[in-house]
């Protein structure tokens, strides 16, 4: 009997090694805007020509790529840096 | 304690308060035998078996009323924080919808100042060509610094 009140309190402590596991939750990653996953397009070459006016052109839409490019990558780092705030919180 | 998930809670608190109440009313009854053997004269053959049945049942029931304890704190644990994951992803949700919105309204700024200066590059065409011929060379010179460094021909 006395054996056995020894023996009780190392077997109740046990206990409180098997309960103890990690919580089963697991955050997905967010998807990003398919918008964001197109990657920058190639620049425009200019066709052969002594016209000044038309090699502004190919400049000036080569400019637009650019800023659309720069777009897509500022958007990419206000969104990154927004869902990390929300992931950390 | 995976199947325990299935079982009601209070069905498993109920199981496990009359295990422990049970070892207690034994543990004091063979505790106390002299005393109760007086109302109860019956029990005196079965006093051994009391005596480690009472034991057995208040070690298994402090044990369980334990693991319990841990179980349901770690349910509620599980609850806030799958709560506080649903809250992040509707968030992550809505700042996706925006950031989206924002994009495609910056692309459309984008657009609408390339057309205008495609635009004003066609109203000037006859005064920007009058008094400049461009030569190949710049032509070649310009084409290779819009194509891709590294990119396969």
């Amino acid at each position: 009997m006395k054996r056995l009140i020894i023996l009780a309190p190392a077997l109740l402590l046990s206990g409180c090694l098997t309960f103890g596991t990690t919580a089963p939750v697991r955050h997905k990653f967010p998807d990003v805007p398919p918008e964001l996953l197109k990657s920058c397009p190639d620049l425009q070459i200019a066709n052969e020509t002594d016209k000044l006016s038309d090699v502004l052109k190919i400049v000036s839409e080569n400019y637009g790529k650019y800023h659309e490019c720069r777009v897509a990558v500022d958007t990419w780092i206000e969104w990154y840096k927004t869902q990390k705030e929300i992931y950390n919180r | 304690m995976f199947l325990l998930s299935f079982v009601p809670d209070a069905l498993i608190q109920l199981i496990v308060n009359g295990i422990l109440i049970a070892g207690i009313v034994g543990s004091v009854v063979s505790f106390f035998f002299g005393f109760f053997v007086r109302w109860m004269p019956w029990i005196i053959p079965y006093r051994m078996l009391l005596q480690i049945l009472s034991l057995v049942l208040l070690i298994a029931g402090v044990y369980f009323k334990g693991g319990l304890g841990v179980e349901m704190e770690w349910r509620e644990k599980l609850r806030i924080a799958e709560e506080k994951v649903k809250i992040a992803e509707e968030k992550s949700q809505q700042v996706n919808t925006v950031v989206q919105k924002v994009y495609v309204d910056r692309v459309k700024t984008v657009k609408d100042t390339q057309i205008v200066v495609q635009e004003k590059i066609v109203e000037k065409e006859k005064i920007i060509d009058a008094e400049c011929k461009v030569p190949k060379e710049a032509v070649d010179i310009l084409n290779e610094a819009a194509k891709t460094p590294g990119a396969k021909k």
